[in-house]
C-alpha cells in the first residue's frame, strides 16, 4: 500500500519535472538543458521573495512563476534562438546557461541548509493506515490538474493549437501565418513557467538546493527518452513508469539507486525502443 | 494584386527561377505548367516567403546558400523581405505540395489549427463553408489526419488553407497522385472557391489538361524560365502547348 501512495507521488513529482521539458522539445525541438536550472532558480526566487523582501507566500509564487516565464523567453530570444536547428550548439548553449545560473547560485551564496520553503499546508493525515502530509497529496491533485488544462489549453486554445501545428510541421504552420520563433519564445516560457510550478510545489518537501537542478534535469530527460520525446502524455504515463520503479527499488534495494533507475531506463530505452514507448511519429509510421 | 518581377533563385549555383515575371488580378484562376524540377514549388516558396525560412536554416546549417533576386509586389507593396508568417496576415497563404497536413491531428483540429488568423466569426463560418464545400470531411472529422486517403488529405489541406482567410491562395499541386475523379472533383471546387469567396488562386500542376479547363490564364515553366504566357484560349490554340502539355499531335 505505501508502494502505491508513495509511487504515485513519486510519478506525479516526475511528470511535473518532465512537463515543461516535453513543451519545449515538442513544439520547438529544443533539448532546453537549462531546465534543471530554471527549476533550482525558481525556488531561490521564491524564498528571497519570501524571506529577503518579506512578501506573503501566495503574492511570491504567482511572481516567481511570471519571472521565471519571462527568464525563460529571454533565454531563447536573446541566445538559443540564434542556434536554432543545430542540435548539438542548442544542447552546448543551453547547457552552459544551466551551469551558469547553478554554478552562479552556489558562488552567490546559495547554499546549505537553511534555504526552505514552507508547506502550503502543514500537517499529515493517515491514508489506508499510511501517513501522508498534506503537502504530498497536494502535489498530486494539483500535478493532475496541470495535466488536464495542459491538454484543454493544447486542444481548445488559439495559442494551444498553434503549438501544436508548429510541433508537428512548422513550415506548414508558417504557412498559415504561425509566427515559428515567436511560438518558440512562448513555448519556452511556458516550458520554463512549468519548470518553476514543479519546483514551488516540490521543494517544500525538502531544501533547496543548487545539485537538484542536475538531478531534475536528468530525471526529466529520463522521462521524456522513455515517453517518446516530444510527446506530452508520453512523458506523463512514463514518468509512472519511472516513479513506480523508483520506489519499487528504494524499498527492495535501497534508496541510493534511485538516480541509476532513471539512467538504466534512458540506456534501455535507447538500446530496445529508441522512440520511446509512445514516440508518435513512429507510432503512426508503425500502424500505417 | 499580386506581381512577381525578375524573379531568380539559385540553390548554391544552381539556377531554379530565372528571371520569373508573372502576375495575377483580384478574383482570377492563374495556372503554372511545368515539368518536373521546372521550378513550380520554388516559385510557390518564394511567393509565400518560405524561401527566406529556408535560406535561414540553410544558413545556420552550413548547407545550401540560397540567393534571390527580383521583386514580389502584393497590392502595391514591396513583399519580398517579408517573413511567411506576415505574408500569410496579409492574406498570401500557400496549400504545399503533398499537402502537410497534421498527421497526429484530426481533422477538425487541423481546419482548428489553419483558423490561427481568423476571428471567432470568420473562423465559424469558414469552417461551416470548408464542410459545405467538401461534404467527405464533415463525416471524418474526428479522424485522424494521417489515416486520411491522399485525396481526402488534399481536400483538408484546402480546407485549411481556406480557414486562413486567405486573399490569394498558392495551390501547389493539388492534383499530385490523384484518381480523376478525385482530380475533377478537385477543380471543381477551386473554381467555387474563387467565385464564391471572391479570391485569386495560383495553381501549379504537370499536366495542364485537368486544370486549363478553370483557369484565366497560365504560364509555362521550363527550366526555371517562363517560356510562354497567355490566356486559357491562346494557350488551347498554341500548337506547341497542345503537343507538349495536352499530349494533342497535329498531323
Amino acid at each position: 500500500m505505501d508502494i502505491l501512495i508513495y509511487g504515485t507521488i513519486n510519478s506525479v513529482a516526475l511528470a511535473l519535472y518532465a512537463l515543461g521539458f516535453a513543451m519545449v522539445y515538442g513544439v520547438s525541438r529544443l533539448p532546453n538543458f537549462a531546465h534543471g536550472a530554471l527549476y533550482v532558480l525558481s525556488g531561490f526566487i521564491t524564498w528571497t521573495m519570501l524571506n529577503s523582501l518579506g512578501l506573503p507566500y501566495i503574492v511570491s509564487i504567482v511572481l516567481t512563476l511570471i519571472i521565471t516565464g519571462i527568464i525563460g523567453a529571454m533565454i531563447y530570444q536573446f541566445v538559443l534562438i540564434r542556434v536554432r536547428g543545430m542540435e548539438i550548439s542548442e544542447i552546448i548553449a543551453s547547457y552552459a546557461i544551466g551551469l551558469a545560473i547553478l554554478e552562479g547560485l552556489r558562488w552567490g551564496g546559495f547554499r546549505g541548509v537553511n534555504y526552505t520553503l514552507p508547506a502550503f499546508i502543514a500537517g499529515s493525515t493517515n491514508i489506508a493506515g499510511i501517513s501522508v502530509d498534506y503537502q504530498r497529496l497536494l502535489v498530486v491533485a494539483i500535478g493532475a490538474a496541470v495535466v488536464a488544462v495542459l491538454w484543454l489549453f493544447t486542444h481548445y486554445t488559439r495559442i494551444g493549437l498553434a503549438l501544436r501545428g508548429m510541433a508537428q510541421d512548422e513550415r506548414a504552420a508558417m504557412m498559415l501565418g504561425i509566427d515559428s520563433d515567436l511560438m518558440a519564445v512562448v513555448a519556452m516560457g511556458f516550458g520554463s513557467m512549468l519548470a518553476a510550478l514543479a519546483a514551488i510545489l516540490l521543494l517544500p518537501l525538502g531544501n533547496v538546493v543548487v545539485e537538484a537542478g542536475y538531478n531534475v534535469l536528468i530525471l526529466a530527460i529520463a522521462v521524456c527518452i522513455v515517453g517518446g520525446l516530444g510527446s506530452w502524455m508520453g512523458a506523463v504515463l512514463a514518468a509512472f513508469l519511472i516513479g513506480f520503479a523508483q520506489i519499487l527499488t528504494v524499498v527492495y534495494l535501497g534508496a541510493q539507486y534511485q538516480m541509476v533507475v532513471a539512467i538504466f531506463a534512458i540506456i534501455l530505452t535507447l538500446i530496445l525502443k529508441p522512440s520511446g514507448i509512445f514516440g508518435q511519429q513512429k507510432e503512426l509510421e508503425e500502424r500505417v | 494584386m499580386l506581381e512577381a518581377k525578375g524573379l531568380m533563385v539559385f540553390y548554391e549555383n544552381m539556377l531554379a527561377l530565372n528571371n520569373v515575371s508573372i502576375k495575377c488580378a483580384d478574383n482570377q484562376i492563374v495556372g503554372i505548367f511545368g515539368a518536373n524540377s521546372a521550378g513550380k514549388s520554388t516559385l510557390m516558396y518564394t511567393l509565400a516567403g518560405i524561401i527566406l525560412d529556408m535560406q535561414k536554416k540553410e544558413a545556420m546549417a552550413g548547407g545550401e546558400r540560397i540567393t534571390m533576386m527580383g521583386e514580389i509586389r502584393y497590392q502595391g507593396e514591396e513583399i519580398s523581405h517579408l517573413k511567411p508568417s506576415l505574408r500569410a496576415r496579409k492574406g498570401i497563404i500557400l496549400c504545399p505540395e503533398r499537402r502537410r497536413i497534421f498527421k497526429e491531428s484530426s481533422v477538425i483540429e487541423n481546419l482548428r489549427i489553419g483558423g490561427y488568423l481568423a476571428s471567432a466569426p470568420q473562423a465559424k463560418k469558414t469552417l461551416a463553408y470548408v464542410f459545405e464545400l467538401f461534404p467527405t470531411l464533415k463525416h471524418l472529422q474526428k479522424r485522424i489526419g494521417g489515416f486520411l486517403s491522399g485525396g481526402e488529405q488534399q481536400m483538408l489541406a484546402i480546407g485549411r488553407a481556406l480557414m486562413a482567410q486567405p486573399k490569394i491562395l498558392l495551390l501547389d499541386e493539388p492534383l499530385l497522385g490523384l484518381s480523376p475523379l478525385m482530380q475533377s472533383n478537385l477543380i471543381h471546387a477551386t473554381r467555387e472557391i474563387c467565385n464564391k469567396m471572391q479570391i485569386a488562386i495560383i495553381v501549379t500542376e504537370q499536366y495542364a489538361r485537368p486544370v486549363m479547363p478553370i483557369v484565366d490564364y497560365a504560364f509555362i515553366l521550363e527550366n526555371g524560365s517562363a517560356v510562354l504566357e497567355g490566356t486559357r484560349q491562346e494557350l488551347m490554340d498554341n500548337p506547341d502547348v497542345r503537343s507538349a502539355y495536352f499530349g494533342i499531335e497535329e498531323s
